[in-house]
């Protein structure tokens, strides 16, 4: 194995792979970047391309585009407060804080160097680990999905900044909204009204842009300031004192991240939540927390990043892919005659590996291209208010429309704007109500296949020796833990 | 001189115009062609789109773009197409189960037998009934006689209701008379992964991905579609005594109903041309695909056959 590790790495320094990463790595931030353009359209669009290249070029690439383009979604996260993707909204709690704050550049600092560093450490991992790992993903069905996305919703409450019982209002306002169209195993139209529009349920990235995003404009224009749109200085980089304090946030949220990778279904939205309320739950000051805390955009980051090393692991020993991303890298493998399967790496173990340590190179030059980069994209929030406002109305406009072409997606983003205007107003707090639209969908749909899978009784899965179980066991100390020490600090 | 030059260049210029306005209107395509997929990037429908448009470009003169539309599990992109002009520039990458399916299961914003008329089967999937390499189930007869025995006791991970890994198994059970517990799953990969740990006994996979996990012995083939052998030692389901267009997923490109014959003629000859594409044949052959091409009339026989047979189905389960 060592060998072929050797023997990979020499494959993979070569010039024209490290070139085509960086193009990767810089058209995905850009697309990342643009509200409504998703990552895997990107992708999806570029697939293309690398069929016709060597397969260390054409792979690397597309790795490239990928990794740029979670970092691209965190930028309008942090800037003007539009996350594009569900991962990006934990980001985006105390980055755009710290924007406002007028240290946007410091924000997007430390949220390239804590993706870059979860993302580094994720991979090496599963580098050396990618048996075990493998093993372990097979220990995971749908009861043990609803067990952990179970504990994940209670956890996000109990971290929520607004008092647990407001929270949880919400949560259910969220999963109640996530029930909207056809119900996935049944078949049924729920709460559609007869529109066909509403079958296929409610997109989430017009509710993203619409709670988080046309609020801050609203309050924008209210504040009615001359110069300066959402801060008036890009503020200092992040210092080497800063950094350092990150850096057991960092840590923590990379192992959360890592270990949610493993676990098939959950994804960077979970991480990404889960690693924010470790840090926020560990910290000696967790009231920083929500008003623009370094520490907040570390940990959502790394988290979020950190998934992707592991989620590779059924594709390249099973051939089987995960998720849509995994299954466009499937088609890229196999248009180059590499089959992903328990054989890969018996017969083409140089290469697969040469693939991996690409993918650490595209980090390490992920730090060269976003750090240069970074000055210009924060300079965003310093054009003056009477142009940048108009500029983030048509882009929130235009991405939620472009993301599936529909003109009901506008009226979905109106809607949810004015929401996200009362929410703030009664002093609600819109995460959990949007992470229990985003996650009520793969609950429902887990709790429906364990009902499946046991058959004629439907209670029987609850006494089965499953993990499932055990998870259930673990969580509710923890739950219990959290809420009474949520409920010893004043609560807002 | 100047002005004479000008004047030149100008009736130059009306004349093109008037030149290329006239011809293209005969000559189609004169722009890009959309080529609408219902279904989520990542798909079978996506990578075999990625391989057509790449390659289709030389022999219709235009290029041809993908465009994503899913949700309300296909007919979101399906309705799309169905309201779009018959011209030519909008067409749909759809297959059977879509397409001649859903009908009989809910009420449809369009009428798929009047909305569409066929182009090109591009290709065709036959399923197969695998195992994992260590199950009790040898044969295909033995996982029948399994779930006879113990009814709803085996179960069986598919791709969603409805879906291309559900039909198959629904017409197995319709005419074997055995009773498996089907369980979803979002998607093939998931439904492999199931099988794998053990959390399902049976599920239903396509060739294409199957390679490397039969070549391990991970998993075990007992049976595939259609009338010839893909496997030399694995029967068919013909040879188990299930017959007719039973577990194919044609992968088919439709047009709006009224597209003008001359339109559809010059599709249909782009898409006869890559029989003969090398690239396009290599990268087919690559994802494990076949590339029998069946075109418009040919394919719209079958299309009559499904609805019907689909119609039976359909009755049978939920009544």
């Amino acid at each position: 194995m060592f060998e072929q590790l050797a023997e990979g790495a020499l494959l993979a320094f070569r010039l024209d792979t490290i070139l085509m990463i960086v193009i990767g790595l810089f058209s995905g931030m850009l697309v990342g970047a643009l509200p409504g353009f998703t990552t895997l359209m990107a992708m999806a669009i570029l697939l293309p391309l690398s069929f016709f290249l060597d397969p260390l070029v054409g792979i690397p690439f597309l790795l490239g585009v990928y990794k740029g383009g979670i970092f691209g979604g965190s930028i309008p996260a942090i800037l003007v407060s539009m996350p594009g993707t569900g991962a990006a909204v934990a980001t985006s709690i105390d980055g755009y804080k710290l924007t406002q704050k007028g240290e946007s550049r410091k924000a997007l600092d430390v949220a390239l160097f804590s993706s870059v560093i979860g993302d580094t450490f994720s991979d090496i991992f599963t580098i050396l680990m990618i048996f075990p790992i493998a093993f372990l993903v097979m220990q995971f069905g749908p009861p043990e999905l609803f067990a952990v996305l179970l504990m994940s919703l209670v956890i996000i409450v109990a971290t929520s900044r607004s008092n647990p019982l407001k929270g949880l209002v919400m949560m259910l306002f969220g999963l109640w909204l996530s029930q909207v169209g056809t119900d996935p195993i049944g078949g049924v139209e729920r709460f559609t009204f007869g529109l066909f529009e509403l079958k296929s349920g409610i997109p989430l990235l017009p509710m993203l842009i619409g709670v988080f995003a046309l609020p801050e404009l609203f309050y924008a224009v209210m504040r009615n300031e001359k110069v300066g749109g959402f801060a008036k200085l890009v503020g200092e980089r992040l210092s080497k004192a800063e950094f350092k304090r990150c850096i057991p946030t960092i840590r923590r949220s990379t192992l959360i991240g890592t270990a949610i990778g493993i676990v098939p279904g959950l994804g960077q939205v979970v991480a990404a939540m889960m690693g924010y309320s470790a840090a926020k739950n560990a910290s000696t000051h967790p009231e920083t927390f929500g008003e623009g805390e370094i520490e907040g955009v570390a940990a959502a980051e790394a988290a979020n990043n950190a998934v992707n090393g592991p989620t590779l692991v059924p594709l390249l020993t099973l051939g089987i892919p995960g998720d849509n991303v995994t299954a466009i890298l499937l088609g890229a493998f196999v248009a180059q005659g590499l089959r992903p399967g328990p054989q890969l790496f018996e017969e083409q173990g140089t290469v697969v590996f040469g693939i991996l340590i690409a993918m650490v190179i595209a980090n390490l030059m992920f730090v060269v291209i976003g750090y240069l980069s970074i000055p210009l994209f924060s300079r965003i929030v310093t054009i003056k208010t009477g142009l940048l406002v108009p500029i983030v109305i048509m882009f929130a406009f235009a991405g939620a429309y472009v993301f599936r072409s529909d003109t009901t997606d506008i009226l979905i983003l109106v809607v949810f704007g004015v929401f996200g205007l009362l929410a703030r107003a009664a002093k609600f707090d819109v995460m959990p109500m949007v992470m229990g639209f985003i996650l009520g969908s793969a609950l429902e749909y887990s709790f429906g296949q364990t009902v499946a899978m046991a058959g004629p009784s439907p209670l029987s899965f609850l006494f089965t020796e499953r993990l499932g179980m055990l998870a259930l066991l673990i969580a509710t100390p923890i739950v219990g833990y959290l809420l009474w020490r949520r409920m010893k600090t004043a609560a807002p | 001189m100047i002005w004479n030059t000008l004047k030149k260049a100008a009736g130059a210029a009306l004349v093109a115009t008037l030149f290329l306005g006239s011809s293209a209107f005969a000559e189609y395509p004169e722009k890009p062609i959309t080529l609408v997929i219902p279904f989520g990037a990542g798909g079978s429908h996506d990578l075999n789109a990625r391989i057509i448009t790449s390659t289709i470009p030389s022999h219709l003169g235009q290029a041809m773009i993908v465009r994503l539309s899913p949700g309300a599990s296909g007919q979101k992109g399906t309705q799309e197409v169905a309201n779009s002009a018959a011209d030519g520039y909008t067409l749909l990458f759809s297959h059977n189960y879509v397409d001649m399916l859903q009908q009989h299961v809910e009420n449809l914003p369009y009428d798929p037998a009047k909305a569409f008329v066929p182009v090109a089967r591009v290709n065709y999937a036959p399923i197969a009934v695998v195992v994992r390499g260590d199950s009790k189930y040898k044969t295909f007869g033995d996982l029948i006689d399994g779930a006879k025995a113990n009814p709803g006791g085996v179960a069986m991970a598919h791709s969603g209701n409805w879906g291309a890994l559900f039909v198959p198994a629904a017409q197995v059970m319709k005419e074997t008379g055995a009773q498996f517990n089907l369980v979803p799953y979002k998607g093939g990969g998931p439904a492999m992964q199931a099988l794998l740990s053990g959390d399902a006994e049976v599920t239903m996979g396509f060739p294409s991905v199957l390679g490397p996990l039969v070549q391990s012995g991970k998993v075990r083939v007992l049976a595939t579609a259609g009338p010839d052998r893909i496997y030399d030692d694995v029967p068919t389901f013909n040879e188990a005594g299930i017959k007719g267009d039973i577990g194919f997923m044609h992968r088919v490109v439709l047009a709006p109903s009224g597209t003008p014959k001359d339109v559809l003629n010059k599709l249909e000859s782009a898409f006869s041309a890559l029989q003969e594409d090398k690239s396009f044949n290599r990268l087919m052959k690559r994802m494990g695909e076949n590339t029998d091409l069946l075109l418009g009339d040919g394919y719209q026989k079958l299309r009559d056959d499904q609805s019907g047979a689909y119609k039976t189905l359909v009755d049978s389960i939920t009544k």
